[in-house]
């Protein structure tokens, strides 16, 4: 399926889920969807730790749930990510691995096994449960609210068979923050949402 | 020579450790062993004021901890020099760029004391990395000033980004 088609469908979806974004195309692509400012945090190139950054978020808040995307260069380089999210099995995560099968955000540089790489094989031998697997939005519209509808509280590992990116589309508008106005905006945001305090500072 | 540990000694200073951690307001630990601290591991799994995360590499400590700071909770990392020296471009990435604290618990392998040939690296180079990324660090080598940990965590929070505690062989075995 097509990348920004898939990433409208499932902004269309949305409802109170606070996202997680992984390092370039998932930024872009759900910036240029969205132009959400507040309950996305856009994670720079952190090369596989955008779901695991989701995770503390979740482990910290309950009852407030989570989309962190992860592109599959970033998952290639560490994907025992998916034995600490399979031990934490975290009711309110939703990992949704954006399958191109490229390194995306580099030109759509080749991956090492690129084609032969089962996702979904690979989460189910860690023991992950719920495992999904769409390249078609057809499919992913008929089952998406007994995957990741709003009442689903499972931990769930999701794979989206995307096409890579075009040569106009690796030129989205990237999201436009830096680091510390994005740690405040979505913060604050959080902050208040959930009635905690993150930044509080005493003496 | 060996390596050989005090039991009673290195749990009284695990259990101090945990104590800090526990007053500093820290719920969630993420670690990977190293055999000086497998006493505190052991005493931080079984503690029920934190959620022990044993991951899979210390870098996903990193992430871990950041998004448990930014859901509001208290976090620190745990893990062996060798495990930090694998971490600078994370911490750098995620807890320089975004300005979010964190605690990170070392071990201070290759110095005085550390029996083990294949850590002249970590002597080698430990602390200069460390001042190469300009990180705030303090070494604990005896027990009275297992104090210090807690004032680490709090310097994380005023100054936005990582402190580190170093601790030694000479404190832990």
């Amino acid at each position: 399926m097509k990348y920004v088609d898939c990433f409208k469908y499932l902004a269309s979806r949305r409802t109170d889920e606070l996202v997680i974004t992984s390092a370039g195309n998932s930024g872009q692509a759900w910036w240029t969807t969205t132009r959400d400012s507040d309950k996305t945090f856009y994670l720079d190139a952190s090369m596989s730790l955008s779901t695991l950054f989701a995770s503390g978020m979740a482990c910290a808040l309950p009852k407030q749930k989570f989309w962190a995307f992860m592109g599959d260069g970033a998952f290639c380089m560490n994907p025992g990510m998916l034995m600490v999210e399979r031990q934490l099995k975290l009711p309110n995560m939703v990992h949704l691995l954006v399958s191109n099968r490229a390194y995306g955000a580099t030109s759509n540089a080749s991956l090492p096994n690129g084609m032969e790489n089962d996702y979904g094989a690979i989460a189910r031998s860690f023991g992950i449960e719920r495992v999904f697997v769409f390249d078609n939005l057809k499919d992913l519209s008929r089952d998406f609210d007994k995957v990741m509808g709003r009442n689903v509280d499972a931990y769930t590992f999701v794979v989206l068979e995307v096409e890579p990116f075009t040569d106009a589309e690796q030129r989205l508008e990237q999201p436009p923050f830096d680091g510390p106005e994005l740690k405040y905006r979505f913060g604050r945001t959080l902050e208040q949402m959930a009635g905690i305090d993150i930044f509080g500072y005493r003496i | 020579m060996s390596d050989s540990t005090n039991p009673s000694k290195s749990r009284d200073v695990a259990i101090r450790i945990a104590d800090q951690l526990g007053e500093a307001g820290v719920k969630l630990v993420a670690s990977l062993p190293d055999n000086w601290i497998s006493e505190l591991i052991r005493e931080i799994d079984g503690d029920a004021r934190f959620r022990h995360v044993p991951v899979n590499r210390e870098e996903s400590a990193i992430g871990l901890c950041a998004g448990a700071y930014m859901g509001g909770m208290g976090s620190a990392a745990l893990m062996g020099a060798s495990g930090f020296m694998t971490t600078i471009y994370a911490m750098t990435k995620i807890n320089y760029s975004y300005e979010i604290p964190l605690l990170m618990l070392i071990t201070l392998r290759g110095a005085l004391g550390d029996h083990h040939k294949h850590h002249v690296s970590n002597g080698l180079y430990l602390k200069p990395v460390m001042d190469a990324i300009s990180v705030p660090y303090l070494v604990i080598d005896k027990p009275a000033d297992i104090p210090e940990i807690g004032r680490a965590y709090h310097h994380s929070r005023t100054y936005s980004r990582p402190t580190i505690v170093a601790l030694t062989r000479d404190l832990l075995r």
